[in-house]
C-alpha cells in the first residue's frame, strides 16, 4: 500500500444542517508479533498452537502472559477440543469462554451450531475451520458441539511450525455524526444560503473569532456579537502542494494557506487555486491578498468556497 | 509548603533498536523491547516499578484505542498503575512529566515511562490529518505537512530561515545518526541534495522529512537517595514543563512558539539557566522537519531571533562546535512519532552520564530537552545534568 | 507511601453539565465551556488563577486524532501546562493531585467529556480490543458483560430478574437528579425482559450519555481561602487488570480491589463501611455489584447487600442511566463532592466522607478510587 488514503468527509446532512456526517477510513497492516503470529499461520493447516509461560500454557499462543508478563518458552499443539467456561447470546450470536483441552487460559470465540436454550456450562466443543483460509483468527470460525474431533495431550515442540505471519490487513473504518452546535450552524447556515461569512466578537477583547464560538480562547470571555466578515484576507502561512492523494480536491500544484480574513483575528484553512505553478511561491506568499471564489456548491461548509484566488496589488 | 520538593531523576533508559518496519514484533512486543532495556539498564525488575506511564501517539495511528490497555501484558504489569498520556509528537515528554509528578506527589516512588509508535502499520499522513476540526479545513488538510511548510514559508520571510539553513540541519543531523546504533537512517547527504529533492510541500522537500519509523523508548524515574541507590550516576532532572495554547487563539502567528517560549522560560529559571548557549553542552531537540531545528534554536535562546541560519552555518550545533544539537542524529536518524520526545529526554540523559558510546559529546554534563506535538500548539522543555540541583 | 513534604490538595469546587443521551445541538467546546464555568464560578478564583488543566477525552468517540489540541480554549488551558490523560477523568485529577501535592502548582482544573452520541459506541468499545484474537470474534461492551453476568449469576445463586432491583434503584435516583436527563423510569416491558447479551436486558447495561464536568483542585493555603468547605483528597489509588478478558477472574475484579488497598492505605484507613458516600462507576448491574464486592462494601457475590449496608450508594443514579464513557468517574467525584460539601441542591447532613470509583479499558480492566473527606 503505497498511496495515502485522505480521510473521507461525507457531504454536510443539507436538509436539516444539525450534524455533518464524517468518516474516517483507514488501512492497515498489523503485526501480531511471533507467538501469535504462529497460531495465526497455523490455522490455515487447521492446528491450534498454544504457548508455554512457566506453568502456564496460553491457546491462543501469545507472546507474553498478561498474568506475569513472562515470554513465551516453547510452542505446543493442542487439540481442537475444549470446555465452554460461559457464553452470551446476542444481536450477532453466541460466543463463549472456551478452554482448550490441556491448557491453563481460556480465549473468547463464537459457538456455532448451538442452541443457546440448550447449551450448558461444560459443554464440550469442538473447532470449526473456515472453508477458505483468508489470514486471521476466523480462519477458525468458532466452536460447535464436540462430534469426532478427537482430544490428546498437549504436543510440545510440534514439528514444521509455520512462519509466523507478519502482517495481517485491517481496515479501521469510524463513523460520525458531528454536531454543528450553535455557532458552526450559524456561520455554515449563512455560507449556504446567503454566502455569507460571520464571525463572533469577544466581549473583552473585541477581537472578531472565526469560526465563531461561546468563548474566546484567550479572554474566556463571552462573544455573542456577530459580524459579517467580507470573504477577503491575506495570507498569514501557505505552502505549494506538490504530493497527491486520495481525497485530493485540486490536482497539485496548488497552494495550501493558512487566510486571515479581514477584520479577524483567526486562521481560515483553505486553498489558493489559479496559481501559475511557476511563481506559486511568490505569488501566493504569506502577505499576499486573496479572495473567496465561491462555487456552486451550496453544501453549507467551507468547500462551498471553490478555492481562494489572488487579489492583484501590494502586499500587506 | 512544607519541606523541600523532592529531585527527580532518570536511572534507566532503553530504546530499540528503530527500524522502517518491525515485521518480528506486535506494537506491545515493541513497547516491551524498550523497557527490558532499561530494566537492565537500571539493574531493576518490574517488581520495582511502581507505576507505569504509556505515552504514544494518537491511537488512531496504530488503529488500537488506548492501546497501554494491551501493552499490560507485554510489560509485566498487572494490577499495578498504568495509564496513558497523549500529546501527539511531544508525548514522550508529557509522559516524564506526569511520571516526575507521580513521584514528587507521593503516589509513586519508581515510575516507568514507556513511549512508542510503530508508524509503520498505519497509513501516517491521514492519520495526521484527522487532526484538523472536521468542520473547520480538515478538507484541505495535507497531514501536518501543508500547514508546517506554510508557517516554515512564514519564517523564511521573517526570519531567514532560508531552505539552505534547513538543508544544513538535515544534513547535520544525518551525519551525526551514523554514529548512532539506534539510528535508522544512516546514509549522509549534502545541502545539494536536500534542494535538489523532490518538493512534497514546498518548502518541505523530500531530505527535509524524517523516516517513518517502528520504535519505542523506556525511562525509569526515581527521586533523591532511592535514585542514588539505584545507580552512581543517575541524570538529574533540573526542570521540565510542557504548554500550550490555543489552536484558534486570535492573533496566533507562530513565527515563534509563544508555549515554547513560555515552557522554556520556566525551565531556565528552574533549572539557574541564564544564557542557555554557554550551559548547555548538548540538546536533543525534535525536529520533525529540518526547518523547525533552527525555530527552536530562537525559541529556545540559544541565538537570538533571526539569527537561527547563521548560527546553524557556524558549525557550533555539530560534533565538535559549542553546543552540539542533536548528536543523536535527531528525528532524522528515526521518527517512532510517540517516542521521538522521550528519546529526546533518554539521549540527553545518557550524554550527561557518558553513556553515549559513538555520539558522545566529551564531558557533557548539562544537556537542554525540547519535544512538541499537536498544531504546533503543545510543546515542552527539560534540562538534564549530571549534578544533582 | 504518603510523603511527609506533600502538601494536602482539596475539590473547591466543581460542575457538570446535564447528561443527556445526545447533546445534538451543541458541540464539545460548549459542553466544556459550561463545565469549565461552573467549576469557577463562584470561587472568585479567575481563569488566571489556575496553574494548569488536565483533560480526558477520547480521539475515537471525538473522531479526531489529538482531540485535546481543538478544545484547548474551551478549556481555558491557553498557555497554560495542560496534559492529556486518555482515561476516565478520575485518573485526570490523580494526576492533578499529584502535581499540586508535590508543590509544582497551587491551583488545577480537571476536565472530563465524552460525546458519544456523535459515534458508533461500539467502535470506541471494539477497538480497544488488541486486533488478532479478540477483535474479530463479535466480542462487544454487551458480550463482555453477558459473560460476566452468566457466571456471576451462576456463582450467586441469582436470577437475571434479580438485578432489576440494581437498576431500578439507578434509574429511580436519576430521574431524581436534576443533571440526567430522563423524565421518569422506562416503563417499556422489553427494555426490562428481553434479552441484549443473555442473561442481560437492556435495563442492566450503562446507557451512553454526552457531557461534559470540571473539578477544580487548589492546593491547601488556597483552598482555605477560597472555599468554606474544601473537599479535602484523602486517598487515591489505581490498578489495571490483564488485556484478554477470558484470562481475568471470571467474577470479581481484583484490579478494583488493589486499587482500594492503595487508596486506603494513603488514607490510613482500613475499613470503607466508614464512609457516608460512595458514588461508583460500572458498565452494567453486575459490574456494579462486582465493584461494590471489590471496593469492599459487600462480600463477594453479595454485593445486593451493599445497598443495605452503612455507607449510601450511588445516590446520584450511578453510571448505569448515564455513562459519559470518558467522564463517569469524575462525574461521580463531583457528585460525592458536591454532597460533602454542602452544596445547594446537595445538600447532605451528616456525610463527611466519600469513596468514588471510576473505570476505564474494555469490561473495566483499569480502576481508580479516589477517597474524600470535609471537616466535620
Amino acid at each position: 500500500m503505497t498511496v495515502i488514503h485522505q480521510p473521507e468527509t461525507a457531504e454536510a446532512n443539507v436538509e436539516t444542517m444539525d450534524w455533518m456526517a464524517a468518516q474516517i477510513k483507514m488501512p492497515y497492516t498489523l503485526t501480531p508479533g511471533q507467538a501469535t503470529g504462529i497460531f495465526l499461520a497455523e490455522l490455515a493447516g487447521r492446528r491450534l498452537i498454544g504457548s508455554r509461560h512457566g506453568d502456564e500454557l496460553i491457546v491462543p499462543a501469545q507472546d507474553f502472559s498478561g498474568t506475569t508478563g513472562e515470554p513465551a518458552t516453547g510452542f505446543v499443539e493442542v487439540a481442537p477440543v475444549g470446555t465452554v467456561q460461559a457464553f452470551t447470546t446476542g444481536a450477532t450470536g453466541t460466543i463463549g469462554i472456551i478452554l482448550i483441552d490441556g491448557s491453563t487460559v481460556p480465549f473468547v470465540h463464537q459457538l456455532l451450531g448451538v442452541e443457546p436454550e440448550m447449551l450448558e456450562l461444560g459443554a464440550r466443543v469442538e473447532a470449526v475451520w473456515a472453508d477458505e483460509p483468508t489470514g486471521g483468527m476466523l480462519d477458525l470460525a468458532g466452536f460447535a458441539p464436540l462430534g469426532s474431533a478427537a482430544t490428546f495431550e498437549p504436543k510440545d515442540d510440534p514439528a514444521d511450525l509455520a512462519a509466523a505471519f507478519e502482517k495481517v490487513d485491517y481496515t479501521m473504518t469510524l463513523d460520525y455524526r458531528h454536531a454543528y452546535g450553535p455557532y458552526y450552524g450559524t456561520l455554515f447556515d449563512g455560507v449556504k444560503d446567503g454566502r455569507r461569512i460571520r464571525g463572533v466578537k469577544c466581549s473583552a477583547c473585541r477581537r472578531t473569532l472565526l469560526p465563531p464560538r461561546a468563548l474566546c480562547d484567550i479572554c474566556l470571555a463571552p462573544t455573542a456579537e456577530w459580524v459579517d466578515v467580507e470573504a477577503v484576507g491575506t495570507v498569514q502561512a501557505s505552502s505549494v502542494v506538490h504530493i497527491e492523494f486520495i481525497g485530493q480536491r485540486l490536482t497539485p500544484p496548488y497552494v495550501y494557506a493558512e487566510i486571515v480574513l479581514d477584520g479577524t483575528s483567526t486562521r481560515l484553512i483553505h486553498m489558493v487555486g489559479d496559481v501559475d505553478p511557476d511563481v506559486a511561491q511568490t505569488a501566493a506568499a504569506p502577505g499576499a491578498r486573496v479572495r473567496a471564489v465561491w462555487s456552486d456548491r451550496h453544501t453549507g461548509s467551507l468547500a462551498d468556497i471553490d478555492h481562494f484566488e489572488l487579489l492583484p496589488g501590494d502586499e500587506t | 509548603m512544607s519541606g523541600r520538593s523532592k529531585s527527580i531523576a532518570i536511572v534507566g533508559t532503553g530504546q530499540t533498536v528503530h527500524a522502517r518496519r518491525r515485521t518480528d514484533v506486535s506494537q506491545a512486543g515493541l513497547a516491551r523491547e524498550a523497557v527490558v532495556e532499561a530494566l537492565d539498564d537500571a539493574g531493576l525488575t518490574m517488581d520495582d516499578i511502581d507505576s507505569v506511564i504509556v505515552a504514544s501517539g494518537p491511537a488512531m495511528f496504530g488503529a488500537v484505542n488506548q492501546p497501554e490497555k494491551w501493552l499490560v501484558d507485554a510489560l509485566g504489569a498487572r494490577y499495578k498503575p498504568v495509564v496513558r498520556v497523549t500529546s501527539g509528537g511531544g508525548t514522550g515528554l508529557a509522559g516524564a512529566l506526569a511520571g516526575m509528578n507521580q513521584i514528587k506527589g507521593g503516589s509513586a516512588k519508581r515510575v516507568l515511562v514507556v513511549a512508542y509508535d510503530k508508524l509503520s502499520e498505519g497509513q501516517l499522513q491521514a492519520s495526521i490529518s484527522t487532526l484538523y476540526d472536521p468542520f473547520w479545513g480538515r478538507e484541505f488538510a495535507v497531514g501536518i505537512m501543508g500547514f508546517s511548510a506554510a508557517y516554515w514559508h512564514a519564517r523564511i520571510k521573517r526570519l531567514g530561515h532560508t531552505e539552505e539553513a534547513a538543508a544544513m540541519v538535515g544534513v547535520k543531523n544525518r551525519k551525526h545518526a551514523l554514529a548512532n546504533p539506534k539510528a535508522h537512517v544512516k546514509k549522509e547527504i549534502t545541502v545539494e541534495d536536500v534542494m535538489a529533492s523532490r518538493p512534497l510541500c514546498w518548502p518541505i522537500k523530500v531530505l527535509d522529512v524524517p523516516p517513518i519509523s517502528d520504535g519505542a523508548c523506556a525511562v525509569i524515574l526515581a527521586a533523591d537517595e532511592d535514585a542514588l541507590s539505584i545507580t552512581e550516576s543517575p541524570a538529574w532532572i533540573h526542570g521540565m514543563a510542557y504548554y500550550c495554547e490555543a489552536d484558534n487563539a486570535a492573533d496566533r502567528q507562530m513565527i515563534q512558539s509563544e508555549p515554547l517560549q513560555i515552557a522554556a522560560a520556566k525551565v531556565y529559571q528552574d533549572a539557574g539557566i541564564t544564557n542557555p548557549f554557554r550551559q548547555f553542552d548538548v540538546a536533543e531537540l525534535q525536529e520533525p522537519y529540518t526547518c523547525f531545528e533552527l525555530s527552536y534554536y530562537e525559541g529556545l535562546g540559544l541565538c537570538p531571533e533571526g539569527g537561527a541560519a547563521e548560527l546553524v552555518a557556524s558549525g557550533e550545533t555539530a560534533m565538535g562546535g559549542s553546543l552540539p544539537v542533536n548528536p543523536s542524529g535527531g528525528c532524522m536518524g528515526a521518527n517512532p512519532i510517540g517516542a521521538t520526545a522521550l528519546i529526546r529526554l533518554a539521549e540527553a540523559a545518557m550524554q550527561v552520564t557518558g553513556k553515549a558510546g559513538g555520539h558522545q559529546v566529551p564531558g557533557a554534563s548539562r544537556a537542554l530537552v525540547q519535544a512538541g506535538g499537536g498544531w504546533a500548539n503543545l510543546r515542552g522543555v527539560a534540562v538534564v545534568g549530571s549534578e544533582k540541583r | 507511601m504518603m510523603n511527609t513534604t506533600t502538601r494536602r490538595v482539596a475539590v473547591v469546587n466543581s460542575a457538570q453539565t446535564v447528561l443527556s443521551p445526545a447533546w445534538p445541538d451543541r458541540q464539545h467546546i460548549d459542553l466544556i465551556s459550561e463545565a469549565v464555568a461552573g467549576a469557577l464560578k463562584g470561587t472568585g478564583l479567575r481563569i488566571e488563577d489556575v496553574d494548569f488543566v488536565i483533560d480526558s477525552g477520547s480521539d475515537f468517540l471525538d473522531g479526531r486524532s489529538i482531540s485535546n489540541c481543538g478544545f484547548l480554549g474551551a478549556m481555558g488551558a491557553h498557555h497554560k501546562e495542560e496534559s492529556r490523560v486518555e482515561e476516565d477523568g478520575l485518573w485526570s485529577l490523580s494526576y492533578a493531585h499529584d502535581k499540586i501535592a508535590g508543590g509544582s502548582a497551587k491551583v488545577g482544573l480537571v476536565i472530563a467529556y465524552s460525546k458519544p452520541s456523535e459515534s458508533d459506541v461500539r467502535n470506541f468499545w471494539t477497538g480497544l480490543l488488541e486486533p488478532f484474537l479478540q477483535r474479530p470474534v463479535g466480542l462487544d461492551q454487551f458480550s463482555a458483560a453477558g459473560l460476566y453476568a452468566q457466571r456471576y449469576l451462576a456463582t450467586a445463586g441469582l436470577k437475571a430478574d434479580d438485578l432489576h432491583a440494581v437498576s431500578n434503584r439507578a434509574w429511580e435516583r436519576a430521574v431524581a437528579n436534576p443533571y440526567v436527563d430522563v423524565a421518569e423510569v422506562p416503563g417499556d416491558a422489553a427494555f426490562w425482559n428481553d434479552p441484549v447479551s443473555t442473561p442481560l436486558r437492556a435495563s442492566d447495561l450503562a446507557r451512553p450519555a454526552d457531557g461534559a464536568v470540571a473539578v477544580l483542585l487548589a492546593s491547601a493555603d488556597v483552598a482555605d481561602q477560597v472555599s468554606a468547605t474544601p473537599v479535602w483528597l484523602t486517598g487515591l489509588g489505581s490498578a489495571i487488570d490483564q488485556h484478554f478478558l477470558a484470562a481475568r477472574e471470571p467474577d470479581a475484579l481484583p484490579a478494583c480491589a488493589a486499587a482500594t488497598r492503595s487508596a486506603l492505605r494513603m488514607a490510613g484507613l482500613d475499613d470503607v463501611r466508614s464512609f457516608d458516600l460512595a458514588e461508583v462507576s460500572a458498565t452494567s448491574t453486575v459490574g456494579e455489584l462486582m465493584v461494590l464486592e471489590a471496593l469492599g462494601f459487600a462480600e463477594a457475590h453479595r454485593g445486593l447487600d451493599a445497598y443495605v449496608g452503612a455507607t449510601t450508594i450511588n445516590e446520584s443514579g450511578g453510571a448505569l442511566p448515564a455513562d459519559v464513557i470518558m467522564a463517569t468517574g469524575l462525574v461521580r467525584l463531583h457528585e460525592a463532592a458536591s454532597r460533602l460539601a454542602g452544596r445547594t441542591g446537595y445538600e447532605t447532613p451528616g456525610a463527611t466522607s466519600a469513596l468514588v470509583h471510576g473505570t476505564g479499558g474494555f469490561a473495566m480492566q483499569n480502576h481508580c478510587v479516589v477517597t474524600m473527606e470535609v471537616a466535620s
